[in-house]
């Protein structure tokens, strides 16, 4: 169902996602390139190419100055690289590798498989370390949502949660929250990287906003 | 091993926001068994990376999926971290369509053994076993983490082959310490194995400063702070600047354990054995 989609998707036009965008190529391959980059050939001579999915994995690693992206969301994967790719399952491992689950979270969101997870129950679920993020206002909670899932530098993540069933995150612009919209801000037609729940680096950031209020 | 074209496979990691190589021998594992096209899918997911523990089983098309804990040791994580996360709720879980089956984690598996000898051997192949002290070192008291269970678990088994001197566990953070080993080994040769998943700070810099075969300074550049970015050559050459003469003797570092190809077989092993264990269960 998923690589199904994929082909599909493929066959219809190019599939953008995030910063990178693949391509079904004249000669039948594929081709997966940071989207800010053309894809003419003659543009690609100080491109380096690669033609194992894997070595997207190493792409999504670093960003441009050789910095480790702990976050895959975030907006700075490095341009100057192609992958030529045989098949469309390699082109879902490399997509994977890049932004991991979004096209199966966008194919559960679209047939109403997906169930959003608000910021109060990931919480509330924490133990050992973690325990103390319950303590954190929902003030304090969307300020932080504010300064770390913000599209421009933080996470390209489309969020379907809210801080507790009545309270929407107030912090953020309603853009950040429609999984039409292109992330980047610009108006292409995307594959929404969605967020079901806050991931483990809001809820560690979430233990040091109540351990220094607490200090 | 049988070919499984029903069946998923995911591994889990730690994983790290600090440390990139982290998740490296997970996903080479991974890599290594998609290579034998036995399972259906592979998948890697992670506690402090993506694909998170929340998310990967959506990934999963396969109606039967084998969850293996790539962890050296029983404890916090593999039995209430992951169980919890993925909303486990015994070795074998009905979720929505789903058949899932909770293996164990590789640091248990006896074969473990296997690697540590062959890492050993490996790494001073000409030093006279019968001459040489084989030590395990792990961290030790930490989130619950039986990482000293697992370690003295495998210096039982290794024990009992008669090859080594002497073969001994030792701890970062519990007694009998890694920086006591002048006084522990009794032996002129020394061949030290992280027992970990991955390399990073610990192989990288805390155990060579314990041994004593790397001063803080040279080990830490940059004051200490971690590595985020790729891991300079030189870290790594603390494992290939074999033998280290220190202490009066000659001593031999390898990198972590968890490295090794070879635990792509106990991956397999930790599969099988689920099934062979359950199965037993069920003809019973």
């Amino acid at each position: 169902m998923i690589a199904e989609t994929l082909e599909r998707l493929l066959t219809e036009g190019e599939v953008v996602i995030g910063e990178i965008v693949a391509i079904r190529t004249p000669g039948g391959s594929f081709e997966v390139r940071h989207r800010s980059e053309s894809s003419d050939p003659a543009r690609t001579l100080d491109i380096r190419i690669f033609t194992r999915p894997a070595a997207a994995r190493d792409l999504a690693r670093y960003d441009r100055l050789g910095r480790y992206r702990s976050l895959k969301g975030a907006p700075n994967l490095p341009t100057g690289w192609r992958l030529r790719l045989g098949s469309v399952e390699e082109v879902l491992r490399a997509l994977d590798a890049f932004y991991p689950g979004a096209l199966a979270t966008w194919i559960a969101f679209q047939q109403g498989n997906l169930a959003p997870v608000n910021l109060r129950d990931t919480l509330q679920r924490q133990s050992g370390m973690y325990r103390v993020t319950q303590k954190i206002t929902n003030a304090q909670a969307d300020e932080l949502v504010g300064k770390c899932c913000r599209s421009d530098g933080g996470c390209l993540r489309t969020i379907l949660w809210r801080l507790d069933p009545q309270t929407p995150i107030s912090s953020l612009p309603l853009s950040k929250f429609d999984p039409r919209v292109d992330q980047l801000g610009q108006t292409k037609k995307c594959v929404p990287y969605l967020c079901v729940e806050a991931c483990n680096l809001l809820v560690a950031n979430a233990r040091r906003v109540v351990k220094q209020a607490s200090s | 091993m049988v070919s499984r074209p029903h069946s998923a496979l995911i591994l889990v990691g730690h994983g790290s926001t600090l440390n990139p190589d982290s998740s490296t021998p997970t996903f080479e594992q991974a890599d290594r068994i998609r290579e034998r096209k036995i399972f259906a899918e592979i998948q890697c997911t992670f506690w402090k990376e993506e694909p998170s523990l929340r998310e990967v089983l959506r990934m999963i098309e396969a109606p039967e999926v084998y969850i293996v804990p790539n962890f050296i040791s029983e404890g916090y994580f593999t039995e209430r971290i992951i169980p919890r996360e993925l909303e486990l709720t015994g070795p074998v879980t009905q979720h929505a369509n789903k058949t899932i089956k909770y293996c164990k984690p590789v640091g248990s598996d006896t074969r473990m053994a296997d690697l540590l000898l062959q890492r050993a051997s490996e790494a001073a192949p000409r030093v006279p076993p019968s001459k040489t002290a084989l030590m395990i070192v792990s961290h030790g008291t930490d989130l619950n983490e039986n990482s000293a269970v697992a370690a003295k678990k495998q210096v039982s088994l290794i024990r009992r082959r008669n090859i080594y001197g002497q073969v001994l566990a030792a701890y970062m953070e519990e007694e009998p310490r890694i920086e006591d080993w002048p006084r522990l080994t009794s032996q002129p040769y020394v061949i030290v194995v992280p027992f970990f998943i991955a390399d990073g700070l610990h192989s990288y810099q805390d155990i060579p400063v314990l041994l004593g075969i790397e001063t803080e300074s040279a080990a830490a550049p940059g004051g200490g702070a971690p590595p985020t970015r790729h891991v300079p050559s030189s870290q790594r050459e603390v494992f290939r600047r074999n033998p280290y003469r220190v202490a009066a003797r000659e001593l031999y570092y390898t990198c972590s354990i968890g490295t090794s190809p070879l635990v792509a077989d106990i991956i397999l092993d930790s599969v099988d054995r689920f099934d062979q264990k359950h199965r037993a269960k069920t003809i019973k």
